[in-house]
């Protein structure tokens, strides 16, 4: 563990990524209705970096490309615009094609669904052992399989479970293998979109828990994707809001809570229920995520936006200081 | 004390299967007060919907009502022929489930819905019941109703599309509504919307609700009282700032401290190990039991009755006096 960079450079970096689906109809029926081509702007010019070791969240509605940007990380989908880097490699670059290859190992995913994300037809040991077979990291079947047995020990399964099928296990067992498929490969960074989503609350304070004491033993470094702010709260170092494809805010974990600036992240904050919270009134939310084929003009989230003024309709704002908002941002600018 | 709008008594529903009798409420007992909402958490499997389908006398053959009865305003519904209970239902019992696509036929306007049920329900003629629809639209919040009530579901937001089915099950105005998960297909912005409706619709009118999630915090936020349901049982049911405080019961302790909140500051979640059991392997004893940190001996053997403990009632042996205690 001696040649890793110190602890403050960025482990990952991502700097102005973009990705626009087309969303147009047919071919045909552009012709005969005369519609335009339609564009839709998932992911529109996101920056970020990720620190060693640390656990990075997006947090945001649905819609807002939270998935869409992790996606693009891992390289599962092509980036329309922008760079990711990991450790340095560029992950578009052709000059580095083979590094990266060589970095792929160190990059995994855990998906949301455990029950669409593991082979049916596949015993556990083998989809665990995919990884390792793929990377040619351990020779002989012996020691495979005893590696099997040791990555589902760390998850808290038996290794005798390596001959089951995934019907066989609930949600949260299921979701235990896919942690274990992600070791695999000794993964340092892996990106987790919504794993606890679709887990009972019992289920997910296990996994949650289970995620922590992995990060700790190995050094791990985490995305993580939810539209749950208490777990990103519970999870997070560090966390950045999205909104409609934009980046709105980017905060220390603790302080985000403490101190939210954006106006939509004061909003989000407001809306969550919570335990705490029996009794309380608060305050009322206004609107819903606009359809992103048509997003409002300037800063998108003016039409609900309580401080919006003329400048956020025609210009889109800047991050300035982990914030993107004129009204935040405007005696800063103006001091500037 | 008044008559409550709705009380349940011993409820047991059981599901006939080929590898033998599944109970999948096991004699479930509640009151609801008028204008209260109660309510019902746990887990997948813990039974809550199938206590909200089985006040409706919406139980899908092989399962079935296997004891117990389910009072209406002082009278017995359980017992009721099919088309008697299908003309309580919606006229007298609303609802509301969670996913508003499924719950709204695509191929009819919103308005042609809220009018069929209008008059099903009432003696307004069309007009009247169209006035009436638009006016409801109105009290759900959906903005120029007097045009969105010719549209059709897929014109709505998931957000305005549960408004619409709000508005159809307030449509006779039922005195008492079964929400099953009504904002759990729904962003968190639009969750606080809908929840804040319920509750400013029932203080309003009076009605009773029964919210049904899995979601403590919407609980915490809109019931009066809660009722912890685990393996097809209720475990602890009170007043909502008792429960989700000072739980008493260790299911219910450990499900308020497994969830992540965005006040406290806890290093890790309490974790209850296992998971719930399946309806065919439902332990002896507590059901509870294998994955309770508290249990004893008795535990094993004999199943807690919910006991009164202050304002609430737990079934929890921790809390009750063995019998031999109370004479000795």
């Amino acid at each position: 563990m001696s040649q890793l960079p110190p602890p403050d450079a960025a482990f990952v970096q991502v700097r102005d990524l973009k990705r626009v689906f087309d969303v147009s109809k047919p071919w045909l029926n552009r012709v005969l209705e005369h519609a335009p081509k339609q564009y839709l702007k998932a992911v529109d010019g996101v920056s970020f970096d990720i620190r060693k070791g640390e656990t990075f969240a997006l947090v945001g509605e649905s819609g807002s490309g939270k998935s869409t940007v992790a996606r693009m990380v891992v390289g599962l989908l092509p980036p329309s615009g922008g760079t990711v880097s990991i450790a340095g490699i560029s992950m578009n670059d052709v000059a580095v094609a083979q590094e990266r290859q060589r970095m792929r190992r160190r990059i995994q995913m855990i998906f949301q669904d455990p029950y669409a994300s593991l082979n049916p037809r596949w015993r556990v040991g083998r989809i665990i052992a995919e990884p390792i077979r793929a990377f040619d990291i351990i020779e002989g079947e012996g020691d495979i399989t005893a590696r099997i047995g040791e990555l589902l020990t760390l998850v808290g399964l038996h290794p005798d479970d390596a001959k089951k099928f995934p019907h066989e296990f609930s949600g949260g067992q299921r979701q235990r293998i896919a942690i274990a498929r992600a070791l695999a490969s000794n993964a340092e960074f892996i990106v987790c979109d919504e794993p606890t989503s679709a887990l009972d609350v019992s289920v997910q304070a296990q996994i949650l828990n289970l995620m922590r004491d992995l990060q700790q033993k190995f050094g791990l470094t985490y995305l993580f994707i939810s539209h749950n702010l208490a777990v990103v709260r519970h999870m997070a170092t560090r966390i950045g809001v999205m909104y409609l494809g934009r980046l709105v805010e980017v905060s220390e974990g603790k302080q985000l809570f403490s101190a939210p600036r954006h106006p939509y992240t004061r909003m989000l904050l407001d809306a969550v229920p919570d335990l705490a919270m029996v009794g309380k009134a608060r305050e009322g939310v206004k609107g819903e995520i606009p359809n992103p084929i048509n997003p409002p003009s300037g800063c998108t989230f003016h039409p609900r936006c309580p401080l919006a003024f003329d400048r956020c309709k025609v210009e889109n704002p800047a991050v300035i200081d982990g914030v993107a908002c004129h009204a935040v941002n405007g005696d800063r600018a103006a001091a500037a | 004390m008044t008559v409550p709008v709705l009380s349940v008594r011993d409820l047991t529903v059981e599901f006939v299967t080929r590898r033998g009798t599944l109970r999948a409420l096991d004699k479930i007992s509640f009151d609801i007060a008028r204008g209260e909402v109660l309510g019902v958490v746990g887990e997948s499997g813990a039974g809550k919907s199938v206590t909200g389908s089985a006040i409706i006398g919406l139980i899908d053959p092989p399962g079935r009502i296997a004891g117990g009865e389910v009072v209406l305003s002082g009278e017995r519904v359980d017992n009721r022929p099919p088309e008697a209970m299908r003309r309580i239902r919606g006229k007298r019992i609303g609802m509301i489930f969670q996913d508003p696509l499924t719950s709204l036929n695509p191929l009819y306007r919103v308005g042609e819905q809220l009018i069929e049920t209008i008059r099903t329900h009432t003696s307004l003629n069309a007009a009247e019941a169209r006035k009436r629809a638009i006016a409801l639209l109105d009290e759900v919040g959906i903005p120029a109703p007097d045009r969105r009530i010719d549209g059709y579901p897929h014109e709505f937001s998931g957000g305005m599309r549960q408004r619409v089915v709000i508005a159809l099950a307030l449509c006779a105005e039922p005195e008492f509504i079964i929400a099953d998960e009504p904002t759990t297909a729904l962003d968190v912005s639009v969750q606080a919307q809908i929840i804040a409706l319920i509750k400013r619709l029932c203080s309003e009118r009076g009605t009773s609700v029964m919210l049904v999630t899995h979601d403590m915090g919407v609980i915490a936020e809109t019931a009066d009282r809660v009722a912890v349901m685990y393996a097809g049982r209720i475990a602890e049911i009170g007043p909502v700032r008792d429960v989700v405080k000072d739980p008493l019961h260790p299911y219910a302790k450990g499900l308020m401290g497994a969830i992540p909140s965005i006040e406290g500051d806890a290093d890790r979640l309490v974790q209850i190990p296992g998971s719930m059991p399946r309806l065919s392997a439902i332990p002896r004893g507590c059901a509870f039991n294998p994955r309770c940190a508290q249990a004893f001996a008795r535990c094993h053997v004999e199943r807690p009755e919910l006991t009164r403990v202050g304002d609430r009632q737990v079934a929890c042996h921790l809390y009750d006096q063995p019998k031999a205690e109370i004479a000795a």
